[in-house]
């Protein structure tokens, strides 16, 4: 190979200062466009949540004015408007918080089990039954809310109050078990067989074994399944919307629904705080356990 | 039987009780609807045959027909045309912003961002709309896009768009009910897309990318040629996922014009030109009470979602379907 | 072919010091290696010089053009790295011809370019495969040539022998050196190997911890090591270090380690007293000559074990407390308890500052 000849007509050092300094500009220009610009909607509506929640009035969208616990009245006295009185929002969140813990108990039992036998044991149709619950996942589950409404009455649990909250908890749980179990199963595989066989070797049975090794190490994985799933039952809407018609034994997403029909014209205020008050457990828990949830969102997203 | 033989069984029995509790839930909430819903298509049930259907699954009063099907193929239901055509534009536009937009979203927020911190910044703040209750987003947005105190209009000003361009009502407006529609389920899919393609990225040996450098690449070029290459497959992920689920996905909807309409869901959405396919399953069921219709409008969408997830068996392979921001080649 | 010049550089992440105040002057088409143990910062500073890290501190000059704010894109240098990073999606053509690509150059010039490299480099039956269908060295010679299309101002390479095994490494070393002398392109090679280094470079620069220990040439390195870590460094089995005192008695010096004492010279004492009496004597194992019958102003010891090696052995033998290795020719006379006597002559011994650690002598 010749030396190089092509030394003559290369730009000079100034130049290629200035066109890689224009190039870094125009790449953060396009992370501003694309990144940032979009998103400042979503960061004013969080921003309002929070603002408005606290104020009676706001002007220009944003800036508070008159900061004020007349919002937060709910709290402790029933929400008049008009001539109709809507439900007091203790016995509400009472219900949403038995939709949810329902939920998470019945999903982090079902899975454990569930995912222990797909993780570590050896029977037939083991690769089938894996592949069943990967195709759950895809399938979309809204679409069988008329079927579900049916066996519903079937089972008599239709227009029941409790029973009905409970039906919809054991059906919401087996919508969410699937993905549940292949998390834990995905918790369970990466513990290496030769701390069970250690286990084993220093005495212990199976079953302790199973108590006091293994269950420990996959702790954090239930603990997120748990977390995961009582957000799931707390956010679930379509259920209770569809099938409890009685005030008394709404969840508090479907009273902010009925809530925002009437109010969204009167008073911005309420609703704010109601929705805040509704969404603490949420930004507590995503706030606390950030990293470990975004595991579960990166391996089972639904949407 | 002795206790040698119990435990022989009992060993072999373990699995099926470990996994017992796991087949009645799938039963209950993914099986027997399912098989219900095929068998509904085919009925007349509505709100007046409904109790007899709910005391004998059998009674003569629900009678088997292809009513249904005749009117979704037929034409004979006239509105079904509509609601197909929103639905083919609500699906192909949030898709292109699921698998397109969130590609550049992501190439720019773990690519082009160097700092970690800023980078980590901005995936929670497009992670929020996917988790925050949906009651919650869709009030958010009932708010943003309230004409005197909502900020959606003078937002949209302050970028130039000329007020004669802006709606009195985004929530009734055709088309803007449809953009907003397509916006506010945007931004939700695009974080999917986000997530996954950030994984791949991540993935990616960082001496292919200084090779680049090297080579005499402006970081513009690094991701034309070198990054996206590489993520044709969790693409293709994205897209097939995807597609099922915006086909049956009608929630935001409901709870948008649902809470902002005062009035019923269904004439608000019809109205508003967002009746998309699923929502008008769920609107003939629970708003007019014909149940074998709606069964079989949801029916066509089962079907569909069973042949999709045949096919991604077929392209993907099992493996494929569990990590799918793996890259390869 | 350019001069690269190190102007008193300096690389910190957050608290982690990985380049300390590094000043090197590479010349025109000079093969000069950054030769360190793991975490020394000669990947780092390879890093830099190629322009994917900027410097915390200090200037890189090419030629005498400041290049500190260029990125690699404008710098036109040439690297391989210790993965090869070949992009798997395309074929080997299109990953040598990739540079020039880039470069907007025409397609008929592109395709003789990267045939020539190819032949040079002897790929050219490869070129239609992806890169996951060749072996180790095939995709070292593709790295090396997309690297080289460009015809590159500097050439820069991270271990790049470090994934093959030995015997092609000792094939390739002489390839790398010969092509580098043909091409005459200023090259800058990163390796842990001190016996890589030694071979190939026309000069090396030692480094340990971010600092800059040595840089010299090969035969300098090994004659007159500039302290410890150069001496314990460079060469294998590594020099032996006994620690002692520069006693003088009556005009005459000692060398005291406690387990045995050695008379210098008067110069000799005399150099060493005058910069510090605590030292560090160091000797090469190849330059102790073993003795059975006793010699004067020798160190006494008994051998511990041996290690044949085919062509030499190295004896160990025990002084006192401590162990000395000696290189010799295989002799079947040296077995483990034998009294031994080793002579060093006085040219040969290098004496370091103990608490500097600088060479004296």
């Amino acid at each position: 190979m010749t030396p190089p000849s092509y030394k003559r007509g290369r730009r000079s050092i100034s130049t290629r200062r200035v066109m890689a300094l224009l190039r870094s500009l125009a790449k953060y220009l396009i992370v501003v466009i694309v990144a940032v610009i979009p998103i400042i909607p979503i960061l004013l509506m969080y921003g309002w949540l929070l603002v408005q929640s606290f104020s009676s009035r706001v002007v220009l969208g944003l800036v508070p004015s008159g900061l004020t616990i007349e919002n937060w009245k709910f709290l402790w006295s029933p929400v008049k408007m008009g001539l109709k009185t809507y439900p007091n929002i203790w016995p509400i969140t009472l219900n949403t918080l038995f939709v949810a813990l329902g939920e998470a108990a019945l999903v982090v039992l079902v899975s454990t089990m569930a995912g222990y036998a797909l993780s570590r044991m050896n029977f037939r149709g083991r690769v089938g039954l894996m592949q069943f619950i990967i195709a759950l996942h895809a399938f979309p589950s809204v679409i069988l809310l008329i079927a579900l409404f049916i066996i519903l009455n079937k089972l008599g649990l239709y227009g029941k109050g409790y029973l009905t909250l409970m039906g919809i908890m054991l059906i919401k749980a087996g919508l969410d078990i699937p993905m549940a179990s292949w998390i834990i199963k995905g918790f369970f595989d990466s513990i290496p067989w030769d701390i069970e066989w250690a286990a084993l070797v220093d005495g212990c049975t199976r079953w302790r074994a199973w108590r006091s090794v293994i269950v420990p190490l996959i702790l954090p994985g239930i603990g997120a399944i748990s977390i995961f799933s009582f957000l799931s039952g707390w956010s679930e809407f379509l259920l209770v919307f569809t099938y409890v018609k009685d005030e008394t034994y709404y969840t508090l997403p479907v009273l902010i629904y009925h809530l925002i029909g009437e109010f969204r014209f009167i008073n911005w205020g309420m609703l704010a705080a109601i929705g805040l008050f509704y969404a603490i457990p949420t930004l507590i828990f995503f706030s606390t356990s950030q990293k470990l949830l975004l595991r579960i969102y990166v391996g089972g997203i639904k949407r | 039987m002795s206790k040698r033989r119990w435990l022989a069984v009992g060993r072999k029995a373990l699995p099926f009780i470990f996994l017992t509790p796991l087949f009645i839930m799938i039963s209950l909430s993914w099986v027997a609807p399912l098989f219900l819903t095929v068998y509904l298509g085919f009925t007349n049930l509505n709100i007046k045959n409904f109790l007899a259907f709910i005391r004998d699954f059998f009674t003569p009063r629900v009678k088997i027909t292809m009513e249904n099907f005749k009117n979704i193929f037929l034409g004979q239901d006239p509105y079904i045309a509509d609601v197909l055509k929103t639905t083919i534009l609500y699906v192909t536009s949030v898709l292109l912003i699921n698998v397109f937009y969130s590609l550049i979203l992501s190439i720019s927020i773990a690519y082009f961002v160097r700092n970690e911190i800023i980078s980590m910044i901005l995936r929670v703040a497009w992670l929020l709309p996917r988790i925050t209750p949906g009651i919650i987003y869709a009030l958010l947005w009932l708010w943003f896009i309230d004409p005197t105190y909502g900020l959606m209009n003078s937002f949209l000003s302050l970028f130039g768009v000329p007020k004669a361009w802006l709606p009195k009502s985004w929530l009734l407006d055709i088309p803007y009910s449809q953009i907003l529609m397509i916006i506010v389920n945007g931004y939700v899919g695009a974080s999917f897309g986000m997530i996954v393609y950030t994984a791949a990225i991540k993935s990616i040996p960082p001496d292919l990318i200084n090779a680049a450098l090297v080579d005499g690449a402006s970081e513009f070029q690094v991701a034309r040629r070198i990054i996206i290459p590489l993520l044709r497959w969790p693409m293709l992920f994205v897209t097939a996922w995807q597609t099922m689920s915006l086909l049956a996905s009608y929630e935001y909807i409901l709870m948008i014009w649902g809470a902002g309409g005062g009035g019923g869901y269904a004439g608000i959405a019809r109205a508003a030109g967002v009746m998309v396919w699923s929502l008008y399953s769920y609107s003939k069921a629970f708003a007019e009470y014909q149940y074998g219709y709606a069964a079989a409008i949801s029916l066509i969408l089962v079907v569909i979602g069973l042949g999709l997830i045949a096919l991604y068996f077929k392209i993907f392979g099992f493996r494929r379907l569990m990590e799918p921001s793996r890259i390869e080649v | 072919m350019v001069r690269v010049t190190l102007d008193h550089v300096s690389k910190f992440f957050g608290k982690v010091k990985a380049v300390v105040n590094l000043y090197l002057e590479i010349r025109d088409g000079e093969f000069v290696a950054l030769l360190g143990p793991s975490g020394c910062g000669k990947t780092t500073t390879l890093l830099m010089i190629a322009g994917i890290y900027k410097p915390t501190k200090g200037r890189i000059l090419f030629d005498d053009e400041d290049v500190t704010d260029l990125p690699p894109k404008d710098r036109n240098i040439g690297m391989v790295f210790q993965s090869y990073a070949l992009y798997p999606h395309m074929t080997v053509y299109e990953n040598i011809a990739f540079p020039l690509r880039l470069k907007k150059v025409p397609k008929n010039e592109i395709d003789r370019k990267v045939k020539e490299v190819a032949k040079l480099l002897q790929i050219d039956h490869l070129l239609d495969r992806k890169p996951s269908q060749l072996s180790g060295g095939q995709q070292q010679r593709v790295a090396l040539g997309r690297a080289l299309v460009k015809e590159p101002d500097v050439l820069l390479l991270d271990e790049p022998l470090s994934n093959l095994d030995a015997k092609l490494r000792i094939l390739m070393r002489a390839e790398l050196k010969r092509l580098q002398k043909e091409l005459k392109i200023t090259t800058v090679y990163v390796t842990h190997d001190q016996v890589e280094a030694m071979s190939m470079a026309d000069k090396i620069a030692v480094m340990n911890a971010g600092r800059l220990q040595q840089y010299a040439e090969p035969h300098d390195l090994y004659n007159k090591p500039a302290n410890l870590f150069v001496a314990g460094f460079i060469g294998a089995p590594p020099m032996n270090f006994i620690e002692g005192s520069i006693r003088e008695v009556d005009g005459n010096y000692f060398f005291d380690a406690g387990v045995f004492t050695l008379k210098l010279s008067n110069e000799l004492g005399e150099l060493i007293a005058s910069k510090s009496t605590d030292v560090v004597l160091g000797i090469r194992p190849e330059h102790a000559k073993i003795s059975l019958i006793e010699r004067p102003n020798a160190i006494k010891g008994a051998i511990y074990v041996t290690e044949p090696l085919g062509r030499d052995m190295v004896v160990n033998v025990k002084v006192g407390n401590i162990i000395i290795k000696v290189l010799t020719e295989p002799n079947p006379a040296l077995t483990p308890g034998k009294t031994v006597w080793l002579v060093i002559s006085e040219d040969k011994m290098h004496f370091f500052d103990k608490s500097t650690e600088k060479a004296i002598v």
